[in-house]
This record gives structure tokens, C-alpha cells and sequence, in this order.
């Protein structure tokens, strides 16, 4: 009875192991016109061609209109995370919602077209 | 008033100066990253396109990014990030390891000269 029920226990800590591990990444599913309304921090730097970054290193920020609408999904969900690292986006990815992502990536992905 | 303009050339030959060393550090830093495309399409075709794609455009899994015409010094950084580790990704960090600062050079030169879908958006 008791080792049934710490059967039931663990396999219920498995569920719920494995449900919290499929809802890791921004699921919600993206709309490019709404995108289009919350791009205002992505265009100051995104937008003007051979901007460059300057700290930590210095290089020419990522065309990312036409990227892959997954990666751009993975990318924003890592630097949100702090999984990866670069002070501005990390500060503006913070304030993001899954949602705002999962827009603002349809919106890229698609070149910019609503 | 001597002191003063001996002063002022002081500080205008130190901001000269200062220019100078700038100037040869970006000069130096631009020759660093200027890689050479065929060799780079080489490498690419042992390493990259079995995920990336032939073309860097079409790749095996839809959240690995179009390479094809991304600017050449982003993918510098990139890569070197996955390299040290400062970037984080089980599979680029196996890929980038053996990657010398030669060959990073001329995968960034080659990925930057292919043709693709990336550009720029004003809004």
C-alpha cells in the first residue's frame, strides 16, 4: 500500500516533471500584425543598417527580418532566460511576454510584412 | 599664457594620438576579420550544411537560423561566443570547439557572401 502509493507519488512527480519541461518554450502562436505594434524596441538598432553593438564586443547587430520565426522565438526565450548573454537584450527580452515573442517573431519571420 | 597653449597642445597632440592607435586598433581589427570565402565554403561543407543547409538558408530544424547573408562580424561573434562558451548550445559548442580564429574568419566570410531572405526593416 505504501509502495504503491510512492509509485503513484513519483510517477505524478514525473508528469508534472515532463509537463513543466514541454511548456519551456514560448508556445503561444504568433500574430505579425501585432508584432508590428510592439517592435519599438527592436527598430533603434534592428532597424538602421550596419548599426553596430559596441559592448561588450564590438560587431554589426544580426539582420533579423526574414530569420527563421523558431529561432527568433529560441533566441529571445534564451536571452530572457539569461541563458544568453548581451546586456541590452537581456533587459529588453525581460520585459517581453511569451506572447509579445511569439509576435514579434511572426512579424520578423515574415520580413516585416503584417 | 605660454603654459596655456602648451597645455592645449598637449591635450590636442594626446586626443591626435589617441586617434591614431584607435584608427590602427580598427584597422587591425577589421584585417583580423577579413576571411577568405572559398576556404570557407570548404569547412562549411564538412561542418555546417548537414543542419544549416546547402545553401545556409533551408535548414533540417526550424529553430536553427538562416545564415545566408547575415553580416559577417555578427557571425565572428557568434561563433566565437560558442567557442568559449559564452554562448550556450550543446551542438554549436561541439561545432565551434576544434574551429581555429582562421577558420571562423572564412565560415563568417563565406555565410556573409551567400544570397538570402535576411534584411533590414526600418519599422
Amino acid at each position: 500500500m505504501t509502495i504503491k502509493t510512492s509509485v503513484a507519488g513519483i510517477g505524478c512527480g514525473l508528469l508534472l516533471a515532463a509537463g513543466a519541461l514541454v511548456s519551456l518554450p514560448a508556445s503561444a502562436a504568433g500574430s505579425a500584425a501585432e508584432g508590428a505594434k510592439k517592435n519599438s524596441m527592436c527598430i533603434g538598432c534592428h532597424g538602421i543598417p550596419e548599426y553596430k553593438t559596441a559592448f561588450p564586443h564590438l560587431y554589426r547587430v544580426p539582420k533579423i527580418a526574414g530569420q527563421s520565426e523558431a529561432y527568433i522565438v529560441a533566441a529571445m526565450s534564451a536571452y530572457r532566460s539569461g541563458e544568453r548573454s548581451h546586456p541590452s537584450m537581456v533587459a529588453i527580452a525581460k520585459t517581453l511576454t511569451d506572447q509579445d515573442i511569439a509576435d514579434l517573431a511572426a512579424f520578423y519571420a515574415r520580413g516585416g510584412a503584417r | 599664457m605660454t603654459s596655456d597653449t602648451f597645455a592645449v597642445s598637449g591635450a590636442l597632440r594626446r586626443l591626435v594620438l589617441g586617434g591614431l592607435v584607435a584608427a590602427c586598433l580598427g584597422l587591425s581589427m577589421g584585417l583580423a576579420h577579413a576571411g577568405n570565402i572559398v576556404l570557407g565554403k570548404e569547412k562549411a561543407a564538412q561542418a555546417c550544411v548537414a543542419c544549416h543547409g546547402a545553401d545556409g538558408v533551408k535548414a533540417i530544424d526550424p529553430s536553427y537560423p538562416v545564415l545566408a547573408g547575415q553580416y559577417e562580424d555578427f557571425l565572428v561573434r557568434a561563433l566565437t561566443d560558442y567557442k568559449t562558451g559564452a554562448r550556450k548550445n550543446a551542438i554549436m559548442a561541439g561545432m565551434a570547439a576544434p574551429l581555429t580564429k582562421e577558420e571562423i574568419a572564412n565560415l563568417a566570410a563565406y555565410y556573409a557572401s551567400l544570397p538570402g531572405p535576411l534584411k533590414i526593416i526600418k519599422r
